[in-house]
């Protein structure tokens, strides 16, 4: 058996998020009417000229900064010419050399090891419209063309090949994708097509020098795809290289239902860019006062926050990392902790409670937590009547359901519903005695030695009180009862 | 001819104003002479004759009732088939354009509506401003008013014959590689090329986006300042359009020949390099003994990039058209194939049915030159020498304050014949270094033929281009108020 060692490299791009596009004044809204937003400029009518989105610069130069990039204060477009009936002036504005940013880093862990990847570039340049073969799932004998992406401003990433595994793959670009979140550059949401991956693979065995046959892989549409994907084309790549086989350079198609790669293209037939300056545009000059102006905007990130949070409010690894893993969930985290009182005490339960209860939720009901039906005050407030004991843990979980369904407070729904733990002992001893007095058998059990016949009588006691009785207390007393 | 039709556009504008013309007057008379004459000529590809005569209409009455008339109230100009006007058809001189309609207006257009002034009908064109003759529009060939077995010179062919036929006192052109200025110069009209930058592209059918600018043609130079301040000023919407504050080009125009006085005028030594028509040299010796005579000093100037000019220009203009032109594929509007099978072919189709051989041959070169292999040999080499003939051009100023030379070393030919590369390179040198240039009518050949000279100054110093030309316009002893017969 060969070993391999795998090469792998990334080119992301991700929509900026903009108001309007990077050459127009049109609205770059996803899921418009088709074609409503276009004009003259991003359909190509004859004597338009681009105009270039200042903000879509600003967008590319923080996400630099924050990845740690040079940022080129000369900048030029170049014109990438291919035909294609989404891309309407049949060439794309672009950037050669050199890009807005060069030479960037980002580290992750992967298995509890650190490791940065080198980020070769980003740059600007403008997206392209959309094909559409089929309407609902009549499909059309001829295509219609809609625009309303086309001219909408892109940044391009692109890794050095050091990628060397499907999990390292996937950290990078949870991380890239948290931090780009926190700049809110782009919203890379790879479902809506605002972030777009395409990854270069080869495998050579270990002890070779030179790099193996690369192959690229398009329509990946998913983080789990990315991961999905390279490791399929890993084993393909083993697969036919063991049995003696060549491997050629071509594009290959990821077929998510499939989960397999199928090839698109080979590399050997290139085309052609036919490159050259965008004369359209005057090439752009930066200034430091400016540059730095964007990097005093760069928030706190996502690594940042995570290790102050372990730090200053001792949750665990993996508490933290969830918490930080978007800039909306800290924000709604930190927002709840500051409505409680003593933060020591309260933080891990509240952490628990947005990463399990809150985070279901958002699962099931599709909602974001910029959407969250619970507020982060009546979350606190949820979190800091178990700590007093108001409500026991279980109890909670119905009422946080309430919360969730109606938005209201805890202590309302409390209220209404009559939940409060019961924390009264003569009432308690009250229905403890009623409960002996009907578990008999239970009893007898007990008192012969076999002390587990105790949990009927508990069970019976927490039928009877709704579950509101003191568990602590409900233990206590029927001890001290059946002792007697 | 109408003797209103002999008035220059400063002067109507002045009688419209007064009430001593009416505007409903000139646009009559300008339609009969179109009505006339164009069918020998050919210079109109579309005439709105219904629309000025209301609009004329319309301006009589503001000025009749005192209202705030434009800058050009009740003018007419011809506008080349390349300028979005919206609503109106914009053919570039293409069958791929054939039904176009334009859905906005060019920066220009906006501020000549604003003017008050009245488009009178667009003129022919090569085809896309591909050529020198006019010859490569798909629609008709137009005649050099003062003989029309010449071609009028090209691209802005139409407005140059307009002009020069007296069917309308000025005209829009486009100019990007002397396109103005050569059919001027064969005309006998004043061509003005501004610097790149001084006037917004915004609407302009693009050539070769690093060359292209608006010019003007018209019979006086004081009429092309005049219809320059009516269209010049920053625009957002073209990036290379310098923000620079409003110029009343006219008001600097007095006809000074004062101002010809110690002027240092460079002459390019290379000029002499060149096979030029004799009866040219004649009137250049002229024009440089009037200059003499008027107190300018007259220096040799040595550019020694000016012999790559014709292939520089060639490599980086068809590297332009390549992509500027790969928009027209019969997808989203203009001239679709009903043969195609599929999108290739449709593509393929569609262009070849409807683009002429000059507008497939520049696509051609220039996706030549800009492939992988070729690129730095010929695209990339181009620009270097650009930078170089920038410098060399640069360097001359510091001893001059304008290059001098005939406009065209040819004179016009005849149709169907062709003229040598060399013909413009002084023109296509402002184009390469986005200088301003002139041409002046000077003098008649024997057969009756106009020469020009031309003028090109350093980068926005258009305003004493203006007034160097205007006052050598003076001492030229050129006839204006001379007509072709028609």
């Amino acid at each position: 058996m060969i070993n391999y060692e795998f090469i792998i490299g990334l080119e992301v791009h991700m929509q900026i998020n903009t108001k309007s596009k990077v050459f127009c004044e049109c609205s770059t809204q996803f899921g418009s009417e088709p074609n409503s937003n276009t004009c003259v400029i991003c359909t190509s009518q004859p004597g338009t000229i681009p105009i270039l989105n200042k903000k879509a610069v600003e967008a590319v130069i923080k996400t630099g900064l924050a990845l740690n990039f040079n940022i080129n204060k000369e900048s030029t477009f170049a014109r990438k010419q291919y035909f294609y009936p989404d891309s309407p002036k049949n060439y794309q504005i672009t950037q050669a050399n050199p890009p807005l940013c060069s030479k960037g880093k980002l580290s992750i862990v992967v298995e509890g090891k650190e490791k940065v990847i080198n980020i070769t570039r980003i740059h600007l340049e403008e997206d392209a419209g959309k094909l559409v073969h089929e309407i609902g799932s009549r499909k059309l004998d001829y295509s219609l063309i809609d625009l309303n992406r086309a001219g909408v401003g892109l940044m391009e990433l692109v890794t050095e090949p050091e990628i060397s595994s499907p999990e390292e793959a996937f950290e990078f670009l949870s991380e890239l994708k948290s931090i780009v979140e926190y700049l809110g550059t782009s919203e890379c949401n790879m479902e809506e097509g605002k972030m777009r991956c395409d990854v270069n693979v080869s495998i050579r065995p270990i002890e070779q020098k030179e790099y193996g046959i690369r192959v690229e892989i398009k329509n990946i549409n998913s983080l789990s795809g990315v991961r999905d994907a390279i490791a399929y084309e890993i084993e393909r790549q083993k697969e036919v290289l063991d049995s003696g086989g060549k491997l050629i350079q071509e594009t290959r198609l990821w077929k998510a239902e499939e989960k397999m790669t199928k090839s698109m293209r080979s590399k050997e037939g290139a085309l052609d860019y036919r490159y050259f300056p965008e004369p359209d545009l005057v090439p752009f000059e930066l200034s430091d006062s400016f540059i730095e102006g964007l990097r005093k905007e760069i928030p706190e990130l996502p690594k940042a926050r995570r290790t102050r949070f372990i730090k200053d409010y001792g949750l665990t690894e993996y508490a933290a990392s969830y918490l930080t893993s978007t800039k909306a969930i800290a924000d709604y985290y930190e927002k709840a902790l500051d409505y409680l009182e003593d933060k020591k005490v309260s933080s891990q339960l509240l952490a628990n409670w947005i990463s399990t209860e809150l985070n279901a939720k958002f699962n099931t009901s599709k909602l974001s937590i910029l959407e969250s039906p619970v507020s982060c005050q009546n979350l606190a407030k949820l979190v800091s009547l178990i700590l007093n004991g108001t409500i026991s843990g279980k109890i909670a979980k119905t009422v946080f359901d309430e919360m969730f369904k109606n938005s209201s407070s805890p202590e309302k729904i409390i209220k209404e519903k009559e939940l409060a733990q019961i924390s009264d002992e003569v009432i308690i001893v009250k229905i403890c005695e009623e409960a002996i007095f009907e578990s008999s058998k239970a009893v007898a059990e007990f008192k012969s030695g076999k002390e587990k016949a105790i949990g009927a009588i508990i069970g019976l006691v927490m039928k009877k009180s709704k579950g509101q009785a003191n568990p602590q207390l409900v233990n206590k007393i029927l001890i001290e009862k059946l002792k007697k | 001819m109408d003797e209103i039709l002999k008035f220059k556009a400063n002067d109507l504008r002045a009688k419209i104003c007064s009430g001593e013309v009416k505007s409903l007057d000139i646009i009559k008379s300008c339609v009969t002479r179109i009505k006339r004459t164009d069918l020998k000529i050919g210079a109109f590809l579309k005439l709105n004759e219904a629309k000025s005569l209301e609009q004329a209409t319309y301006s009589d009455k503001k000025i009749k009732n005192d209202e705030r008339s434009g800058f050009l109230e009740g003018i007419p100009i011809a506008i080349k088939d390349n300028i979005m006007i919206k609503g109106e058809s914009m053919t570039s001189a293409s069958k791929y354009l054939e039904n176009y309609v334009s859905p906005y207006d060019a920066t220009v257009i906006e501020k000549l509506k604003k003017s008050g002034a009245i488009f009178l009908g667009r003129t022919n064109m090569d085809e896309f401003a591909m050529g020198g003759s006019t010859e490569t529009s798909a629609y008709q060939k137009t005649a050099n008013p003062w003989n029309i077995k010449y071609i009028p010179g090209g691209s802005s062919g139409g407005s140059a014959a307009a002009v020069s036929a007296g069917m309308v006192p000025f005209a829009l052109g486009s100019d990007t590689g002397g396109s103005v200025r050569q059919p001027a110069s064969f005309c006998g009209i004043v061509g003005y090329k501004p610097s790149y930058g001084l006037i917004s592209r915004y609407g302009v059918c693009a050539l070769a986006s690093s060359f292209d600018q608006i010019g003007i043609l018209s019979r006086s130079v004081k009429d092309s300042a005049l219809l320059a301040s009516a269209i010049v000023g920053k625009d957002y919407r073209d990036p290379v359009c310098e923000p620079k504050d409003w110029i009343d080009f006219v008001s600097y125009i007095d006809n000074d020949i004062e101002k010809l006085k110690a002027i240092k005028i460079g002459v390019p030594k290379q000029l002499f390099n060149y096979k030029i028509d004799a009866e040219i040299l004649e009137n250049f010796d002229k024009a440089v003994n009037k200059l003499k005579f008027s107190g300018a000093e007259i220096i040799e100037i040595d550019i020694q990039a000016y012999k790559y000019v014709p292939a520089l220009y060639k490599v980086i203009m068809c590297a332009e058209v390549s992509a500027n032109i790969a928009t027209f594929d019969g997808i989203r509007y203009g001239y679709r194939s009903r043969n195609a099978r599929n999108l290739d072919d449709e593509y393929t189709k569609s262009r070849t049915e409807s683009l002429g051989y000059e507008v497939k041959k520049r696509i051609l070169f220039g996706t030549y030159v800009l492939s992988a292999k070729n690129y730095y040999r010929c695209y990339h080499q181009a620009q270097k020498v650009r930078t170089l003939l920038i410098n060399q051009i640069t360097d001359a100023y510091k001893r001059c304050d304008f290059i001098f030379s005939p406009t065209t070393l040819q004179m016009p030919v005849e149709f169907g014949e062709v003229l040598q590369e060399e013909c413009d390179i002084f023109l296509i040198a402002a184009n390469l270094a986005g200088l301003p240039g002139i041409t002046v009518p000077f003098g008649f050949t024997n057969s009756g033929m106009p020469v020009g000279m031309h003028f090109m100054g350093s980068r926005f110093s258009d305003v004493r281009l203006f007034q160097i030309a205007s006052a050598f316009e003076k001492i030229s002893g050129f006839d204006v108020n001379k007509y072709p017969e028609l």
